[in-house]
């Protein structure tokens, strides 16, 4: 099953290579956005299955893209993965306390990223 | 991971390396100015934009398979990072580990890398 993914991340090089691992290796469709309020737009008019999203952006960071996803009843359902090169481990009970489903690592592996994600979200 | 990647997957990797290869010689440009300046005290604009590029460094270089470029690339962060004074920061160990971070993505340059689960793991 081809499933549907919005990657919402500032930086090109980690929004490409997440979408051509998705998209190769697990056949998945991606759509990507730059930025949390571009983002926020995508996930309400694409209604994606999961959203993978950034921490550090300019602007709108991933946590409180997240949030507002939370508040929005047309996002509030959709699984978020944030995905973060912060390794301090004060940092990442800081972004699992948000409520998010889960906290993926840069970097990541592009052959190995889509079985994370299914992993974590239960669609093996 | 016990096999090789998939040769299109690896192709495929190579050619975003190339496409994006600009934009991590920007983020080493930086570091080296950063290196190069410590000397003599660095702003607070010259330390974030140091941390930036480092962090960012740290995220990209492993998924393209420079595990140990990740690892270099945080250890400059954190030499940006608080607790660390900028006042006290050593220019030769931050041009050291610039030029280390510069020789490695030469390298791949050069040579190619197996994705990151390859060369971690096997």
């Amino acid at each position: 099953m081809a499933h549907r993914i919005l990657i919402i991340d500032d930086e090109e090089d980690i929004r490409e290579v997440a979408a051509l691992s998705l998209e190769t290796v697990a056949g998945w469709e991606v759509m990507m956005a730059s930025s949390g309020a571009q983002g926020l737009a995508r996930a309400i008019d694409y209604q994606p299955e999961a959203i993978l999203l950034d921490v550090m952006m300019p602007g709108m960071d991933g946590p409180t893209t997240f949030l507002e996803l939370r508040k929005n009843p047309a996002t509030a359902h959709i699984p978020v993965l944030l995905l973060t090169a912060k390794v301090q481990s004060s940092d990442q009970r800081r972004f699992a306390d948000l409520g998010v489903n889960a906290v993926l690592f840069k970097p990541f592996d592009p052959l190995t990223l889509s079985t994370q994600i299914a992993g974590v979200l239960g669609w093996n | 991971m016990d096999s090789a990647p998939q040769p299109s997957m690896a192709e495929a990797l190579d050619r975003m390396w190339s496409r994006f290869l600009p934009q991590i010689e920007e983020r080493l440009a930086v570091l080296d100015a950063a290196a190069a300046a410590a000397g003599n005290g660095l702003t607070p604009d010259q330390l974030s934009q140091a941390r930036e590029a480092a962090h960012k460094l740290a995220g990209v270089l492993g998924t393209f398979g420079l595990a140990s470029g990740t690892v270099l690339a945080r250890q400059i962060e954190a030499l940006y990072s608080p607790p660390n004074s900028p006042g006290l920061l050593l220019p030769s160990q931050l041009i050291g580990l610039s030029t280390q971070l510069r020789a490695l993505v030469e390298n791949r340059n050069q040579a190619g890398a197996l994705p990151t689960s390859y060369t971690l793991k096997k």
